[in-house]
Parts: C-alpha cells; structure tokens; sequence
C-alpha cells in the first residue's frame, strides 16, 4: 500500500464533500444550530409558554353540595387566586353536564364539596377536583386548587385544634428535609448523560451515512468507479482513503457536536447562575467523551462503507442504512432506562456499550477497566469490519452488482422458484409476529391447548398449505426419505452429549448476562409437572415441537436455502431457529442445536433423523428437570441446576464418534457439497 | 500492444447455471494500430474490455498488455492504460483542472509536470475556457473532453475505448473519432469497441467479430469481404451470425 496515494485519494474525498450541500448540513450546520436551538430555544419556549397560560384566566365551577360555613371559606379561599374566575351559580346543572363543559374545555376545572361526619362527630369535606390532565391549562387549574386548598386545611386544622386547647406544634412529630448530596456538576452530568450518548450516536451515524453513500454507491451511480478502478491506485488504497474520509468527517461532526452543547450549557447555567451558584461544567469529561466516540466512528464507518460498496446507487445504500439506523437509535436508548448498569456482557455490546459508558462518564462514575475492555472490544470489532469492506471491494459479484429479479410468483403460472431467501424471509417474519400475538394469546389462556394450536396451527399448516398450493413435491423438499436405521441410533448416542453441550453454554451466558429469578422460575414451571401429566408435557414439549418445527426448519426453510450453499444454508436456517424461539438468552443455545440439527438432515437426506434429535433434546430437558433429584448418583453432572465443565470433553468426544459413524453410513455421493440430493 | 490468450469469463446465474459471457477469446493488437471490438449488445464487448483494464478477473486464459501479464501485473497494466467508455462520469463537485490533477496523481505523473502536461492538453482539445469550471456547469462536449484529458494525462500506450460514442450527438462523437485518429498518429495501440457498423468501418484498421462471447471472424476490412464476397459489413456480419447459428442447429 502507498501512503501517498491513500492521501490523494483522501484529500480528493474531502475537497469532494466539503463542496456538497448536503454534507456541510448535515455534519456542520445541523449540530452548530441545534443545541442552541433545543436549550436556549425551547427552555425559553417552555417560560414563555408558562406566563402565557398563567395569564390567561382559568375559569372553574364550584359545586357546592355542603353549603356551610366551611364550604364557603373554601370558595372564599380560592376566589382569592388571581385570574382564577369561579363561574355564577345561579345555573345549577347536573354532573354529567359540568364534565362536558370540562370537555369542551370551556371550564378547566369542576369541585364538588359534599360533606360527612366522622365516627368522632368532626365534619370532614369531602371535595374532588375533576380535571383533564392533557390539558395543559386544566392541570394549571388543578395545581394552584391544590396549594390553595392544602394551605387552607392547615388553618382548619390549626383552628379546630385552638378549640380544645392544642398547640398545632403536635403534628410536626417527624419533619423530613431534603438535602440533595449530589454537586450541581453530578445533576447535569446525570441529566446530560442521559440523552448525551443517544444524540452523540444517532447525529454520527446520520452524518457518516450521508458521506458512506456518496463515497462507493455514489461513484457507481455517477460512473466514476471504472475511471478509479482502471486508474494505477490499488483498491486497499482506495478504500482506505474513502474510510479516512468517514472517519474524519464524523469527528468532526462529534467535535462540533460536544462543543455546540458545552456552549450552549454554559450559556443556560449562567443564566441560571445565581440561583444555582456557580460551577463549571465537567468539561474533562466531555474531552474524554469525544476520545472515546473515536472506535465507534471507525466501527460505524466501516460498516456504512461496506453497505455503500453493496449498494448500486445512493438509494438503495440508502435503504439498506435504515435498519442499522434503527437497530443503532434502539441499542443507544439503553441509557434512558433505569437499572441497566454497565457490566462485562453489556460491555462487549457495540453501541450499548458506549451508550451506558458514557453515560457513567458523565456521572464521573466509570471504571477504567470497562473503558478499556469497550475500546478494546470496539478495535477488534474495526478490524473484522474494515477487513470485510476491503474483501467487499474486491469482489466482482458484490461490486459490479446487476439488478437481481424479485418477483413472487407465488400465484403466477411459473411455480417453481417461490422457495427463494427472500420469500423465507418475509414468510419468517409473518410467521414470528403470528407466533408473538396470535399464539401468545392462546398460551396465556391455556398453556397447554395453547402450545398444541400454536404449533399445529401457526407452524405446520401454513407450511404444507404453501407446499400444496405452490404444487412443490412435498416429500422431496420436506425430505421425507427413507434412511439408514443406523442413524437412529447415532443420534440418540448424541442426544445427552449434546444436551449437555448447550447447557453448558447457556450456562456461560448465564455468567455474562445473569437470568433474572422470575425467568428461571418461568421456564422451569413449563417443563416440570407441577400441574400436568409427564407424559402430557413430553407429548405438548417435546414431541409436537421436533415434528412441528422440523417440517418448518429442517424441511421447509432449509430446502428453500439449499442454492445458497451448504453452510450459508444450514446457519441461516439455525439463526432463524433460534430468534423464533423469542428469548436472547437461548438464542445461542438453541442455534447452535439449529446447526446440528441442519447438519443431520442435509447429512442423511431425511427429515426423520432431525425430528428424532429434536424430539430426544425437548424430551431429555423435561426429564432432568424432573428428576435429576432422584438420581442422586447423577450429582457428580449435574448438581443445584448446574453442570460440571469437564463434561464438555466427553461430550465432544462422543459427537465427534457420532459424526464419523454419520459419515461412514451416508457417504457422499458428490464431490461438491451442495444440497441437492 | 496487447495480445490475447483463450481468454473466458464465466458469470454464475441466479439459478446456479454458469453463463459464458466471454468465451475463449484470442486476438492482437499492434503499436499505431486501431482495432475494433464489434458486436451486438450482450455480445461480451464490455467484459472483454473490462478484463483488460483489469476491472474484472478472467476466468480462464490471459492477455499482455505493453509485455505485462493482466493476471500476475495488474497494477503494471493498468499504468499503461488509458481507459474511456461512453458512460464513465466525472466529479460534478470537481473543477476540469482539478479532475485532471487527481488522476495524475492516482497515475504517479511526476508532480512537477503536472500543470504543463494539463496545458498541453488544453492546447490538444481546446480546453482553456473552461479549465476552472466545475464540472457540474460543463456542457456535454466539454464533459467528454475533460474525460478525454482525464484518460490520457499519463501519457499511456495502449488506449481502451468502450463504447465511447453511445449517446453523444454527431459533433461530440467527432471529437472522440479525431482524437482516436490522433492516438494512431501517435503510435498508440487502441482497442474500440462497437455495436454500430459504419463506426467500425470507417476508423477501424483489423475489426475483430464478436457474438455470444466467441470470435466470429477478425481481420482487415479487405479480408472480411474478400473471405465472405459481400460489401457491407452489416452484411458481413448477419453472414457470420447465420453461420454460428447453423453449426449450433
């Protein structure tokens, strides 16, 4: 690589984007103005918007059902609020018709005052405050009836208790004062460290996405990517010129950003200085902010650079940023929420990380180990990405990429190549939102019947309908083929191993991302037999599912992936296995059985075998959880719920035999490893 | 010069079936010597170009350009190149003097002849009004001489035009014909390929025949007629297609 060339790549990008509308806007105007105009603007938006409400009158009704001495020392008390205007009560309506006055919002307020006797013979008044809580001016109404009121009860008390000779004092048995121990530098940071990383995050990857698309998709748009591909550069230097572009574009835009917030911060607390006393703004941390968006810059660029080189043209780079934004805006949120505290899992979560890190930062609450373990995790994390764009950029198929033909001829006369990716995919997708709301509704009714129709319903029908209708040969794409009984066999030897294997897995999630006791509890009630037959569960559990889901997986999906290749095949298939089962924390687990399960079926050619497998796996863990404290000869595996780590190499051991013995029973019949049968 | 060895690009379809877009192709061209690429859209004129300028990777075979193997020097062929098709674009944002400037560069051209080198070609293609221009206010014709400077600045052997008249007007697509008659003049190789046939025969010194990625036929002007008997090359050609398709039949 030349170093001189990635510089003239480089300043030609630069001179490039400086020169483009859209460029300057969005990573130069757009944070200049915007913090201004959020602060300063809107705060003195929000005041301006107060005095204007607080000096339009508020106009209540007063229904005075009591009518004594009391009741009327209230309507006295609050005719005593300015601009507050209680309406004439010459005209008595009845309830109903107060509150659509309140809903029309020609009144803001409506008090009734009934009163009663205590056991003890006090009279005690009892008055509601009907108001309208979206209703800016009508929650106004209700707030200053409060205080009124709340300081009018004070004097009743204090002179009911004058009666019979009682100091009011009595009453202040316990007196809380509120001492906030938190500096004024420690509230803004907790403030500021709130939105900070969602703004920070969400203005970058907008800025970089603007300036990725140009950079490749742009060029082929234009036709200038022949003219550079042609010209003596070599494509690393091009892509590392363009990447430096990125990088130094969204710095920018970071360091505009932080410093546009830190201006417009002093400026608001020095207004507010003097009742807040005086104090600096962290500006320590916000330099260390603006180091630490360096990796996620790079990280971000790498992967906007990648989908630029993908793309054909700016809107379809376009497009295909939309979900990174998405999934980007999402994982940034994780700051606003309480209780997600920044932990060694969380740590190695790319954007999640940053979002939590700075927002301790600006609680000058950090650890320096997470600092290091986030900027460290987010390198290697570069690396693979910009790897992979500089790959991209050498491939032909993903560079001179021509218009694919997406059509569903799913009704048409031509019914031969609806079994395609994207076709699983926007099936998959349907599929998961039914399972999520149809069939959620029918398991909290009933778990049981519910489980059954979910999986008979939702799962296997649709599957052999779109067979039926799209006139495919079910028994060749769903494989349903004879086999050798050996592999029966072979895979109930594997079953325990396996089961084992991805306990033990879940079981180092389970340290990294620590299972709340609730969930435990949950998972654990659905596969004992507190309330069911064993035989029930084992059939609702374990057998319905290897056979539901094989057909959909195994059968159905991984036929429809056979063109993309053996493995690409085989790990979608297990990828979607395992988000359709709706929980984070088994997704590897069960992905991984995804995986094992793909291999089988493409191994042995028959659906049957992974049914077997899934069937064994489901059953197997229902029968653990059941008795595993009965077998106390078992402890020595299985002990409190955890399983021993040396098991792993048994385990391994046995599979690799098992996948031998799959080997000798199912030679392949082809060199090439495709899916065919 | 460039000389060409079997060479074949295959592309794999969406279903999974292999697609000859270049087959087996062998022919040369020689220093002051014009040769045309002539064939129907789809013909595999733009892949065999493509490969050339080492934009694409041959599937099988090779081909030298001034001694350089395409496989194993890319870098070296592609320094020796000038490379012009009619839907190469240029950067709106740039100015003409600055885009020249960035592909000197990008060709190693000695940073202190740069700005003579420009001027030069200024005087070649008249390009002086408008050399501080950006491009974005260029009309068409300036546009493609700008391209022009842009594909020759390093001053390369071998010229590679792809199409470089499709959807000019008559004068612009004169432009680039004088200027491929200049580049003969000079002793450059140049390989031009077309679809259209009174371009051919009229710059063109061999014309090699291409349809479904394989060779037709190569030779002179002269050759071609006297091989087949007939005048006009449409006819020639429609010849050459009917007797493929014969043998395949």
């Amino acid at each position: 690589m030349n170093i001189k060339k990635i510089i003239v790549i480089y300043k030609k990008e630069m001179l490039d984007l400086l020169r483009d509308k859209r460029t300057i806007i969005t990573s130069f105007v757009l944070p200049i103005i915007l913090y201004p105009l959020l602060m300063i603007g809107f705060s003195s938006m929000m005041s301006r918007q107060e005095i204007k409400l607080e000096q339009q009158g508020i106009v209540i009704y007063l229904n005075d059902i009591a009518q004594n001495e009391i009741s009327r020392e209230i309507r006295g008390s609050l005719s005593e609020i300015e601009t507050l205007q209680i309406m004439d009560e010459a005209i008595v309506y009845d309830e109903d018709t107060y509150l659509d006055l309140l809903k029309d919002k020609s009144i803001e307020a409506l008090i009734t005052v009934e009163d009663s006797l205590s056991s003890t013979g006090y009279t005690i008044l009892n008055l509601t405050c009907f108001y309208d809580e979206t209703s800016e001016k009508s929650s106004m109404a209700y707030r200053k009836i409060r205080d009124n009121l709340r300081d009018l009860e004070e004097v009743l008390i204090s002179k009911r208790l004058e009666k019979i000779k009682i100091n009011s004092e009595i009453l202040n048995a316990v007196e809380i004062k509120k001492e906030n121990i938190a500096p004024p530098e420690q509230m803004v940071g907790f403030i500021v460290g709130k939105f900070l990383p969602y703004l920070l995050i969400i203005l970058t990857i907008s800025g970089a996405s603007v300036i990725a698309s140009d950079l490749i998709a742009g060029e082929k748009e234009r036709g200038t990517l022949e003219t550079i591909l042609v010209s003596a550069a070599k494509r690393n230097e091009l892509v590392i010129g363009k990447y430096l572009t990125i990088i130094t574009i969204s710095i920018i835009t970071v360091l505009l950003n932080l410093l546009s917030m830190y201006i417009s911060f002093r400026h608001i607390f020095m207004q507010m200085g003097q009742t807040m006393g005086n104090f600096q703004l962290p500006i320590g941390n916000f330099a260390l902010i603006l180091l630490l968006m360096i990796p996620l810059i790079t990280f971000f660029s790498a992967i906007l650079l990648s989908i630029s080189t993908y793309s054909r043209n700016i809107k379809e780079a376009q497009s295909y940023q939309m979900p990174l934004l998405f999934g980007a805006i999402m994982l940034s949120m994780v700051s606003f929420l309480p209780g997600f505290e920044l932990n060694l899992g969380f740590a190695l979560i790319p954007i999640v990380n940053f979002s939590l890190l700075m927002r301790d930062i600006m609680l000058n609450n950090y650890q320096l180990s997470y600092l290091f373990i986030v900027i460290g995790s987010t390198l290697v994390l570069d690396v693979v990405t910009v790897y992979i764009s500089i790959k991209l950029f050498h491939s032909e198929k993903v560079l001179f990429r021509t218009a694919e033909e997406k059509s569903l001829k799913f009704w048409g006369k031509d019914k031969k190549d609806i079994l395609n990716l994207q076709f699983v995919f926007v099936y998959f997708i349907i599929m998961i939102i039914a399972l999520y709301y149809i069939g959620g509704s029918w398991q909290i009714q009933d778990l049981m019947r519910g489980l059954v129709k979910t999986e008979v319903l939702l799962i296997l029908l649709p599957v052999i309908v779109i067979l039926r209708f799209s006139k495919t040969d079910i028994k060749k794409t769903l494989r349903l083929n004879y086999t050798n009984p050996m592999n029966f066999l072979l895979v109930i030897i594997a079953a325990l191993p396996f089961l084992l294997l991805a306990g033990i897995l879940g079981q180092i999630i389970n340290l990294i991302f620590p299972l709340s006791e609730t969930y435990l509890e949950n998972l654990q009630s659905l596969l004992s037999t507190d309330q069911t037959s064993i035989w029930m569960i084992i059939f609702v559990v374990g057998i319905l599912p290897g056979i539901c889901e094989e057909v959909m997986f195994r059968g159905f999906i991984l036929s429809s992936l056979k063109k993309n290749g053996f493995w690409h095949g085989i790990i979608f298939t297990a990828v979607l296995f395992g988000v359709f089962h709706l929980d984070p924390f088994r997704f590897l687990p069960v992905s991984l059985l995804g995986i094992w399960l793909g291999y089988l079926a493409w191994k042995t050619k028959s659906l049957y075998v992974p049914i077997l497998a899934h069937i064994m796996q489901n059953s197997l863990a229902i029968l653990i959880t059941n008795y595993s404290d009965k077998f106390k000869f078992l402890d020595f595996i299985v002990k409190d719920g955890n399983i021993a780590y040396w098991v792993i190499i048994p385990a391994v051991i046995i599979i690799y035999f098992v996948v031998k013995g799959l080997h000798t029973f199912n030679p392949a019949e082809t060199k090439d490893n495709s899916l065919e049968y | 010069m460039i000389t060409v060895n079997n060479l074949s690009k295959v592309f794999r379809q969406q279903n999974g079936e292999e697609l000859y877009a270049v087959n087996n192709l062998s022919f040369t061209a020689d220093k002051g010597e014009i040769v045309v690429l002539l064939g129907v859209n789809g013909a595999g004129k733009t892949t065999t170009m493509r490969m050339l300028s080492t934009i694409l990777q041959p599937s099988s075979g090779t081909a030298t350009l001034e001694g350089y193997d395409l496989k194993k020097d890319p870098q070296n062929v592609r320094a020796n190149l000038g490379f012009l098709s009619g839907d190469t674009g240029l950067y709106a944002r740039l100015t003409a003097r600055e885009t020249i400037t960035y592909f000197a560069r990008l060709y190693d051209v000695p940073e202190n002849t740069i700005h003579d080198r420009i001027n030069k070609m200024a005087d070649l293609l008249d390009m002086h009004d408008f050399l501080d221009k950006k491009i974005d206010f260029l009309s068409t014709g300036m546009k493609q001489k700008v391209s022009i400077a842009r594909s020759i600045i390093h001053d390369p052997p071998i010229m590679i035009f792809d199409e470089p008249t499709a959807g000019l007007d008559i004068l612009t697509a004169k432009n680039i014909i004088s200027f491929i008659h200049k580049c003969k003049e000079d002793g450059k190789c140049v390989l031009f390929s077309t679809h259209i046939m009174r371009e051919a025969e009229r710059i063109a010194d061999k014309i090699v025949m291409i349809h479904q990625g394989k060779i037709l036929a190569q030779g002179s002007w002269d050759d071609l007629k006297k091989n087949t008997g007939l005048i006009d090359l449409d006819d020639i050609f429609i010849h050459y297609v009917n007797n493929v398709e014969k043998e395949d039949a």
